[in-house]
């Protein structure tokens, strides 16, 4: 497979000054996207994921009922998670069997599923700060290996500020349906992530060395402004991995 | 939906630290023995009667270098790389591959969540974290898989998967297409996850633990026993070199898109991910010689696996399931089944299933009793299904 071709994306950013920084269109929650039975009990990562997937699809005219799916986040369900560990170590603790069930990687994925009536795999995946890079490296060998097209979506909510200090926020989500190789109606062709010294852009930096989800925004902010072709910088770190953004077709 | 064919892997080296041994040697041994290691659990206290399969060997530390990744889940993995050799296979890849050419795929559902409860209990106490605590060094579900990275000092790509009880199966998928599509040479698969007070209390307020030994696919099962494990397998690219080794075909995936935390009845998603095992690995349903199956000894998922098999199969092959003797390791199931499998492919036997007296009535195939030493199989599934209706298959086979 030469590239794959992005035929749609969304981005969620509930905190609206951030929002407004962004160099491409995102989008405050959309808990219309969740289905009613769901939406009571949704957490803020799956807000985040399920507007963002939503808003992708939509973009890139796809039924998300048909789309295999990659859900990468940092941190996954950890306010919930959280919750739990709290409620564990107190004497008299409760642990509810749903927060249970919803505390993991794959809440948002499965979900997803349900909601689509998706039986299409999904996935579940994280890597610390290269978790966008390693995201888009498995949705490059899904789509090399199978063919065909998928949704990937970034997400992480607002991390409990007292287990990573000063980092896990702000909270942001990213879906993009992708298809293998050079796919008509595709607004930019991606090539395979590759190890590199691509420089993350230095007024992101610090947003993503807070938020690794963020690492994101090079690569949005190239789909958007139609700057390419050009090599993206997918992890926040150097070296760390990159891309070839061209012009779709 | 029919995809192409994967080209299949050699699986070079593996080795497994469980309750059933600290290496495939012990594990191998407590198989064919078939007598329970499930036990009263000694790791922490929890207000309920069960059993687990704990680790209760002696763990190694972590190096001062890599302290910071210092927890349960990361010194089983460090244990089980230990064992037999398996560290020389990794850096004979290493050597012949580069290091940025191997890389680390981990499947574990709570990572080093173990610890992190120890210091929430801190945080109740003092109202901070200890400040050993590193969250994405411990908690996040990539933390294990760095570990490994940095301990054996490879430079590829490195993730966790963490698709529940499905995690690690699909961690070898994703190693699968990343040699298959020469994104790297070898990569180093790792199924690892550690008792924790957050899954033991979580599945009994599922009210899914059952208080004595499991008995998977028997009438009278009454629930599931957590247990924990570090499962490695390297993988690498079909070569002369390695044709005695067995042979990774693919691995079939799916979703059930029907609850969180029970399976689809019928169980049409697990039928799903077994029939695109062998359709991506080129083989049909007739050749199978086992299967290994998830059967956790919870009420519905091993009825749902049950119709799933008789679905798909005409005439079944003998199954089994081996979470009787070693308890259910949640997201290093997979890999751990996974070496279950390549021992009975490599050593000619079929795993049996302990705590089996009479086979649940739905179970319309040969359900695997006490090992049968005379059959050598040469082609297995073994399944791996998660929370999330999250599925997979792997499909291995015989040099």
């Amino acid at each position: 497979m030469e590239c794959m071709s992005l035929l749609g994306f969304g981005a969620c950013a509930p905190d609206a000054e951030f929002r407004a920084s962004l160099p491409f269109p995102a989008f405050d929650i959309n808990r219309e996207t969740i289905p009613p039975l769901l939406r009571r009990r949704s957490s803020q990562a799956m807000q985040l994921a399920f507007s963002s997937a939503a808003a992708a699809c939509e973009q890139a005219r796809r039924s998300p009922a048909t789309l295999p799916s990659v859900f990468a986040s940092v941190a996954g369900e950890i306010q919930t998670t959280d919750l739990l560990c709290s409620e564990l170590v107190k004497p008299e603790g409760v642990i509810s069997p749903s927060a249970f069930h919803n505390s993991v990687q794959n809440t948002a994925a499965g979900y997803w599923s349900i909601a689509q009536q998706c039986t299409q795999p999904a996935s579940a995946l994280a890597a610390g700060v290269d978790t966008f890079a390693m995201a888009l490296l498995e949705v490059w060998c899904q789509l090399s290996c199978q063919g065909g097209e998928l949704l990937l979506v970034c997400y992480d909510e607002i991390w409990p500020a007292y287990l990573a200090p000063g980092r896990g926020r702000p909270a942001f989500a990213c879906a993009l349906v992708l298809a293998a190789g050079a796919a008509e109606g595709s607004i930019v062709q991606i090539g395979r992530p590759q190890p590199g010294d691509a420089a993350f852009p230095p007024v992101w930096a610090p947003l993503a060395d807070s938020m690794p989800i963020l690492a994101a925004i090079p690569l949005l902010s190239s789909v958007s402004t139609g700057e390419w072709p050009q090599v993206v910088a997918v992890s926040p770190l150097a070296p760390g991995w990159q891309v070839d953004v061209v012009s779709g077709k | 939906m029919t995809m192409p064919p994967i080209s299949p892997v050699a699986v070079t080296a593996y080795q497994c630290v469980s309750a059933a041994g600290d290496d495939v040697e012990t594990l191998y041994a407590s198989l064919t023995a078939n007598r329970t290691c499930l036990k009263p659990l000694q790791l922490f206290d929890i207000p309920f009667e069960t059993v687990v399969g704990e680790v209760t060997s002696p763990l190694p530390e972590i190096r001062p270098s890599l302290k910071a990744y210092d927890c349960r889940n990361a010194r089983l993995a460090l244990k089980a790389l230990c064992q037999g050799g398996f560290r020389a296979d990794v850096e004979r890849a290493l050597a012949m591959h580069g290091k940025g050419r191997v890389g680390v795929i981990l499947g574990t559902s709570t990572s080093g969540i173990y610890d992190s409860e120890n210091a929430y209990a801190r945080l109740l106490q003092d109202g901070v974290m200890p400040g050993d605590f590193h969250f994405l060094q411990i908690q996040t579900a990539q933390a294990t898989a760095e570990f490994l990275q940095r301990e054996l000092g490879l430079q590829g790509p490195c993730y966790g998967i963490s698709t529940a009880c499905s995690s690690s199966a699909k961690a070898l998928a994703a190693a699968q297409r990343l040699i298959a599509t020469g994104c790297c040479d070898a990569v180093l698969v790792a199924g690892v996850d550690s008792l924790c007070r957050l899954t033991l209390r979580g599945f009994n307020s599922l009210q899914l633990i059952s208080p004595q030994a499991c008995r998977p696919m028997d009438a009278e099962r009454q629930g599931i026993n957590i247990g924990e494990g570090a499962a490695l397998l390297l993988l690498e690219r079909p070569s002369a070199e390695n044709a005695g080794r067995p042979r990774l075909l693919a691995v079939g995936e799916s979703s059930d898109a029907h609850h969180m935390s029970a399976p689809h009845p019928d169980g049409v998603g697990a039928a799903t991910a077994m029939a695109q095992a062998l359709q991506l690995g080129g083989r049909d349903v007739g050749q199978v010689d086992y299967i290994n199956l998830h059967a956790t000894a919870s009420t519905l998922n091993d009825l749902s696996e049950a119709r799933a098999v008789v679905s798909l199969f005409p005439n079944p092959p003998p199954c089994s399931g081996v979470k009787g003797l070693l308890g259910h390791t949640l997201g290093a199931a997979g890999a751990v089944e996974t070496i279950v499998s390549l021992l009975a492919l490599e050593r000619g036997f079929l795993p049996g299933t302990c705590g089996l007296m009479r086979p649940e009535p739905e179970c319309l195939f040969p359900v695997v009793g006490a090992p049968n030493m005379e059959l050598s199989p040469r082609l297995i599934l073994s399944n791996a299904f998660g929370f999330g209706g999250n599925n997979a298959s792997v499909l291995l086979e015989a040099a």
